[in-house]
């Protein structure tokens, strides 16, 4: 397994985020982690906002993302999602923070009536978040 | 001597509305730019989006869910985007004549004062109007995307389609109206898409996909819901772009007809400083003559 073969695309609206030929990578789905490796059947599922570990020339990578779609043909795996970010550039200050404002802004929006959409917008975030930290726990 | 005066105070007036359009030109010219840029950013999440929903619908061998299925048609929904500010050439007046042979049972969406106004002056159906901010994000357009589809699944209305201003190129703006829902032509859909983006048209690989999750109808109406917003996004975003580089071709115009003006204005300046001067020495000569 010394080549990178299959393709792991991550779309956000923002634009094209990872984009690069990886030996597999693990996916968080609606039906649990999958692992993707080359030759895989061809797919469509939910994505959970958590990590995705990508294993590149024998490194491991961690993303976090947020909720959205996964599919997988031709090999090559598309992610559109609403958010994603690699967390090596993250650092655990600026997650926790950024944990606590998801978190805040919540609550907020639960106290005050927002509407029940906006509500589920912030907890997605919020999610995204908690994925943040939790892959950036495993990069090290 | 009056005249030299009130010439060189229009100088002065037309001289500082150059300034003004031609600041306008240069704002233009950035904001479409960025407007531009992007919307290509979100184009390879359209392109996705579509392919996999393509492929769900593809797995179905009949789509019940009604944002794919036609109803018959009694009141469009059209959303009109029109701009918040005028000075942008004959944009608003190009989209508003497409209005023109649309059938009165429709009703409208309208996005920007312009278009809001234009609608309740016609005295059409309006149900709500939006505005935009200068740089609108992909959660402003939600409100809109909300409206619409509960419109739809009330049945107040039976299409959407939007009524936008497609960037051809900075000089090129065309008005156009397009459907978005119901998906009920997903082939033409994908290739519009392409074709609207400049890119190779491929053909969606014809495998059989597992597709892992149960409910269907709930995922298929997610994901049109998502298509929209992405769409409307990116065709607001495009607007944008032909609204600033209308404002811009208008600003430079404006700009060159100020100059235009002065360089005449100059001219009947001197002419009428000269004659001036011609009459004085001829009054000082002829008074020195007549001693």
């Amino acid at each position: 397994m010394a080549q990178s073969i299959i393709r792991l695309e991550i779309v956000t609206p923002g634009g094209v985020v990872y984009s690069e030929n990886v030996d597999h990578a693990v996916i968080p789905t609606a039906n649990g982690k999958i692992d993707i490796l080359q030759h895989h059947a061809p797919l469509i599922d939910r994505l959970e906002p958590a990590d995705v570990k990508v294993v590149k020339d024998g490194q491991v990578n961690y993303l976090a993302v947020g909720g959205g779609f996964i599919e997988v043909y031709a090999e090559k795996i598309c992610i559109i999602t609403d958010q994603a970010i690699l967390v090596d550039d993250d650092d655990d200050q600026e997650i926790e923070a950024a944990i606590k404002r998801a978190e805040k802004a919540l609550e907020d929006g639960k106290s005050s009536n927002f509407d029940e959409e906006q509500l589920q917008l912030l907890e997605a975030s919020a999610k995204f978040e908690q994925a943040r930290k939790l892959a950036k726990g495993k990069a090290r | 001597m009056s005249n030299t005066r009130d010439i060189r105070n229009r100088i002065k007036g037309v001289k500082s509305t150059r300034q003004i359009t031609r600041a306008m030109q240069m704002v233009a010219t950035s904001k479409m730019k960025k407007a531009q840029d992007e919307a290509k950013t979100g184009r390879p999440y359209a392109l996705i989006l579509a392919d996999i929903i393509v492929s769900i619908a593809d797995e179905f061998e009949e789509i019940t869910q009604s944002y794919f299925v036609q109803k018959p048609i009694k009141h469009r929904g059209i959303l009109v985007i029109g701009t918040d500010k005028g000075l942008c050439g004959a944009l608003n007046g190009n989209l508003f004549r497409k209005l023109n042979d649309v059938e009165n049972s429709a009703k409208f969406i309208a996005v920007g004062k312009r278009a809001s106004q234009f609608l309740s002056r016609t005295k059409m159906d309006l149900l709500a109007d939006f505005s935009l901010p200068d740089k609108p994000t992909f959660s402003d357009v939600r409100k809109i995307v909300d409206f619409l589809l509960r419109s739809y699944d009330e049945g107040s209305i039976d299409t959407i389609e939007i009524l936008y201003t497609s960037f051809i190129n900075t000089l090129r703006q065309e008005p156009e109206l397009m459907r978005l829902l119901p998906l009920n032509d997903l082939d033409t859909m994908t290739q519009k898409m392409h074709k609207r983006f400049g890119e190779p048209e491929h053909q969606a690989p014809k495998d059989n996909r597992e597709i892992l999750f149960e409910d269907r109808d709930a995922v298929l109406a997610d994901l049109a819901g998502l298509y929209l917003k992405q769409e409307i996004f990116q065709l607001v975003l495009e607007s944008q772009a032909s609204e600033h580089s209308a404002r811009m071709v208008a600003m430079k115009t404006a700009t060159d007809n100020a100059s235009n003006l002065i360089d005449d204005l100059t001219l009947q300046f001197n002419r009428a400083r000269q004659a001036a001067i011609t009459q004085e020495i001829l009054e000082i000569s002829a008074s020195s003559f007549s001693k």
